[in-house]
């Protein structure tokens, strides 16, 4: 038996506004607002409020996937791994590597980012990488 | 933003709040806002919308969609004709004044009625509040940037801001209220084509030869990269075969959505990294299943420039992993396979323990982010960049006594049109945004049964003398069509929005706005013209 | 009073599943379960939360599990509603009151700063009880005000809603599975703010006989509407006329309850 609650920020827009995801027994069972945040100070709105609502929803991806045809297969990490390295690889040798696009993303995390345009301008060594800051 | 939200609440005397549905888009921050007005500070709100924020105001003016610019010359035409400009701010810290000076003179209330549909007697009340109630803080949002004249439109702002002595001061500022959570941090570290992290640009051979030195490579590309708008472009032309999409989803959110498709379909690879199969992750040859928020350990960075921990309270559904630890294993099987040219690299340095690890690294690399650490986080809560050191407290606001560049410049600038106006065939203007109930492409929101049931479909905004042009006449659903392609939909009649103009929010992939918008961009920033294109209504019967 | 607290916890969590209270960490404060052997030193009892809901959420999850509470007056009247609307088991619960400070008392506008224990089967009281605090000042200039001002002042203050339905999230008293407020019958979805007055009459008819004035609504309230001012007013309206007070009596049967049994509604008094 385990009750406690995880300090995180919000995923709903940039107001960055503290939550406390309340963890019961390894499970999200609710949201409390943070009092002391020196921006939603206590408060949240709707979507905060329910931040955590989609977590465990059934359609989210539990397995990597590989396209068959008009559909996809289910594929272990090694294979689906490998075969983004080495198709990737195959264009780069192919068609150099401004051929090689990269969208970084406004909703993961400052590391994340980091690591991908690391990877794009290291490895491919291109600077083609951008996100939807503009949309 | 160059200040913070907190300030909102605390200093501000006056808002001029633009192009930003606050309470819907952005409630924390309208929360600081209302709670100002309630000790008395004035709020003025600019939007073709009539928005709850609006509705709250002291003073709302209901311009034409893309006439920022002129507006806000004429703002500024007032305050320097009052003489309520702050002259020695003016003398002090900036420089083009005299040009700037010229350019607004030609802009007076009454010019500027006419260009849009401002009243020129609330102008002059406009002007008169904001220069009067120091400290007074900008906000603005996608109204002003998502313009093919965004940059002119902020820079206009910074121009006003500054003919105040607004900028530099707790509680004024010009401030962007950044749409998505990590918009702010995914500028900040790197995601951008044409600067490494901390804004350090592509080009600049010394920046290149220390990020060679720190990542231990050679020959790092030293040509800006493509846009995101280019790089799907460019797989419509063949020139962009691969592209990898870490959680965006622009078969939504991007212009002209049935080019998007095409183009994507061209690709000889897309992989797609997300937590939900998205409209383009359906398209995708490798789809990787990574974790939500809730199951990783990370930073975001706010609006106000506020780091701060994101931290993991449940393990990885299933198979799914953290996308960090994603980008490290493909990159350890890139470095080890043979294809690509990486004698230097070893897949061990890719080998992280936690994000914290990859804060360590990136702090050295990045001077804004110079004394961020988990343990200072984790000690004080959040920090506000610049932090340029382990013992330097963070930056509440920016430009206190002096401008980075030395001093403030004024930027002269005249009105120009939109990219696309309504004409007689598409008589109508189209605005694009966000509901309250929804975020961005929905692929969260409309999962979650408390917001998909308060707003379950899209529909568009229409005043009613519009309708009753269109002779709407009681039916509930209409078809809007563009030059580009056209959606049905339920239609909402409201006189809360100007009169010409419809708003679609783009939430809806069954009706989705974005097939309708095109992609005229600004020329500076790349960001596409979604507030203004011209569309036609029509009732289904 | 803290470190009275903590040793008072220590002796009892042997006997208990745990002791539900606030938890200071380095990233911040919030609710915990604090089992035999956590370190009480993190043990606070600053900012509020409703640790009642807490506590009605695990004995939920735990049918057959002893809990604590740390608890404030207001959270102890939370729970004398709770158990007469069978969402905590008083019998499976050890109440550990304490008393708030005058000045916290002022700052909540608090009649009742200090916990009743009367009639709990298990409860002990930490500190010296203070004196109640007067209302709250906009209470005495609301009633100075006509109908039609009335009316305007919360025309201006819902106007302000941004539909978060955080006053409804926080009350240890909203329980319900289906909530009216999200039936559009009562209220029109999606709109903000929420078409005046019904998002905020049918909660208030809805708190009649139940709110006890721990005035969680307002502090989560975003808008900063004064919810405390219509709640306190309730609660008067109640006491004056069917003499119940929310929260008082753990023995006193809600007036307001109805229950179904044999087809029939029972109700504890003959208001219909």
């Amino acid at each position: 038996m385990q009750y406690e609650n995880v300090r995180t920020t919000c995923i709903y827009c940039g107001c960055g506004c503290a939550i406390n995801l309340q963890v019961l027994d390894g499970e999200i069972v609710g949201v409390f607002p943070d009092p002391q945040h020196p921006i939603s100070r206590g408060s949240l709105c709707i979507k905060g409020w329910n931040v955590a609502s989609f977590v465990r929803h059934p359609d989210r991806l539990a397995t990597p996937l590989v396209r068959q045809g008009e559909g996809f297969r289910e594929a272990s990490w090694d294979e689906a791994l490998q075969l983004v390295a080495e198709r990737m690889g195959a264009i780069y040798a192919a068609s150099g590597p401004q051929s090689i696009g990269f969208l970084a993303s406004a909703k993961c995390t400052n590391e994340e980012n980091y690591l991908l345009q690391k990877l794009a301008r290291t490895i491919v060594r291109t600077n083609n990488i951008d996100h939807c800051a503009r949309l | 933003m160059t200040n913070s939200v907190p300030e909102f609440s605390a200093h501000t005397n006056c808002f001029l709040i633009i192009g930003s549905n606050t309470t819907e888009a952005h409630p924390l921050v309208a929360s600081h806002v209302m709670e100002a007005q309630q000790r008395g500070a004035k709020v003025i709100v600019v939007d073709p919308r009539q928005t709850q924020m609006a509705r709250l105001a002291d003073l709302y003016l209901c311009p034409r969609p893309g006439t920022n610019v002129a507006w806000l010359n004429g703002l500024m035409h007032v305050i320097i004709a009052e003489g309520l400009q702050d002259a020695s701010f003016v003398q002090e810290r900036t420089e083009g004044y005299e040009e700037l000076r010229q350019v607004v003179m030609t802009y007076p209330p009454e010019k500027v009625e006419e260009i849009s549909g401002i009243p020129a007697d609330d102008l002059r009340a406009a002007a008169r509040l904001y220069a009067q109630h120091k400290p007074a803080a900008i906000l603005y949002a996608m109204g002003i940037t998502q313009h093919t004249t965004g940059t002119d439109n902020v820079k206009s702002c910074a121009n006003l801001s500054m003919l105040t002595g607004n900028v530099g001061i707790a509680g004024g500022g010009v401030n962007p209220l950044r749409g998505q959570n990590n918009v702010q941090g995914a500028c900040d570290l790197g995601g951008l084509p044409n600067v490494y992290p901390g804004y350090q640009a592509v080009t600049a051979p010394e920046v290149k030869e220390k990020f060679e030195q720190a990542w231990g490579v050679a020959g790092l590309d030293d040509q800006v990269g493509l846009t995101v708008t280019e790089m799907i472009e460019g797989a419509g032309q063949g020139n962009v075969r691969a592209l990898y999409v870490m959680a965006e989803n622009p078969l939504l959110s991007d212009p002209d959505i049935n080019h998007v498709r095409h183009c994507l379909e061209q690709l000889d690879l897309l992989v797609v990294q997300d937590i939900f199969l998205t409209e383009t992750a359906e398209l995708a040859h490798v789809v990787l299943p990574a974790t939500s928020f809730a199951e990783k350990d990370g930073t975001f960075t706010g609006t106000d420039r506020r780091v701060q921990r994101v931290q993991k309270a449940v393990e990885p559904l299933g198979e799914s992993k953290p996308d960090w630890q994603i980008i490290c294993e493909l990159a350890q099987m890139m470095i080890s396979g043979s294809r690509f040219q990486v004698p230097n690299l070893q897949p061990e340095t890719w080998n992280y323990a936690s994000p914290a690890e990859v804060m360590d690294e990136i702090a050295p690399v990045t001077p804004i982010y110079g004394g961020v650490s988990y343990e200072r986080l984790e000690r004080e809560g959040s920090l506000q960049w610049p932090v340029p050191t382990a013992d330097h407290p963070g930056t509440p606001y920016l430009h206190k006594g002096k401008f980075s560049r030395g001093l403030g410049r004024f930027h002269a600038i005249h009105s120009q049109a939109a990219a696309e106006l309504p004409d007689e065939a598409y008589p109508f203007t189209l605005t694009t945004g966000r509901l309250m109930f929804h975020f961005h492409t929905g692929t969260m929101t409309r999962r979650t049964e408390k917001l998909a049931q308060e707003v379950r479909e899209a529909y568009v905004e229409m005043h009613p003398d519009d309708a009753a042009r269109i002779g709407l006449d009681g039916a509930e659903r209409v078809r809007v069509a563009s030059r580009r392609g056209e959606i049905e939909l339920a239609v909402r009649v409201t006189p809360a929005i100007r009169p010409g103009v419809v708003f679609i929010p783009f939430h809806f992939a069954e009706a989705a706005a974005n097939v309708l918008t095109h992609a005229a961009l600004d020329p500076d920033s790349g960001i596409p013209e979604f507030k203004v294109c011209a569309v036609q209504v029509e009732p289904v019967t | 009073m803290r470190e009275q607290i903590c040793k008072l916890v220590a002796e009892k969590l042997p006997e208990l599943a745990g002791v539900v209270a606030l938890r200071q960490t380095a990233v911040g404060t919030a609710p915990y379960l604090f089992r035999e052997g956590d370190d009480l030193s993190q043990l606070v009892l600053e900012p509020r939360y409703p640790l009642p809901s807490v506590v009605s959420m695990l004995q939920k999850r735990y049918p057959e599990a002893r809990f604590g509470v740390v608890a404030r007056g207001c959270d102890a009247r939370a729970l004398v509603e709770m158990a007469k609307r069978n969402q905590i088991d008083p019998e499976r619960l050890y109440l550990v009151g304490f008393t708030c400070s005058a000045e916290q008392a002022a700052e909540c506008y608090c009649a009742a700063p200090a916990p009743d224990t009367a009639g709990w089967p298990q409860a002990m009281v930490v500190g010296v009880p203070v004196a109640g605090a007067p209302p709250n000042p906009l209470v005495a200039q609301y009633e100075e005000m006509s109908l039609a001002e009335r009316r305007a002042f919360w025309q201006q203050q819902f106007a302000k809603c941004i539909k978060c339905y955080g006053c409804r999230n926080i009350c240890p008293e909203c329980f319900c599975e289906a909530c009216a407020l999200e039936d559009p019958l009562w209220v029109e979805a999606g709109m903000l703010a929420p078409p005046f007055p019904m998002f905020h009459l049918v909660r208030a008819m809805h708190m009649a006989s139940r709110c006890v004035a721990c005035r969680q609504c307002e502090l989560v309230c975003p808008a900063h509407i004064p919810l405390t001012v219509l709640y306190d007013l309730m609660r008067r309206d109640i006491g004056e006329l069917l003499g119940y007070e929310p929260g008082a009596d753990i023995a006193a049967a809600p007036p307001l309850s109805l229950t179904l049994a044999d087809g029939m509604v029972h109700g504890q008094d003959q208001l219909l």
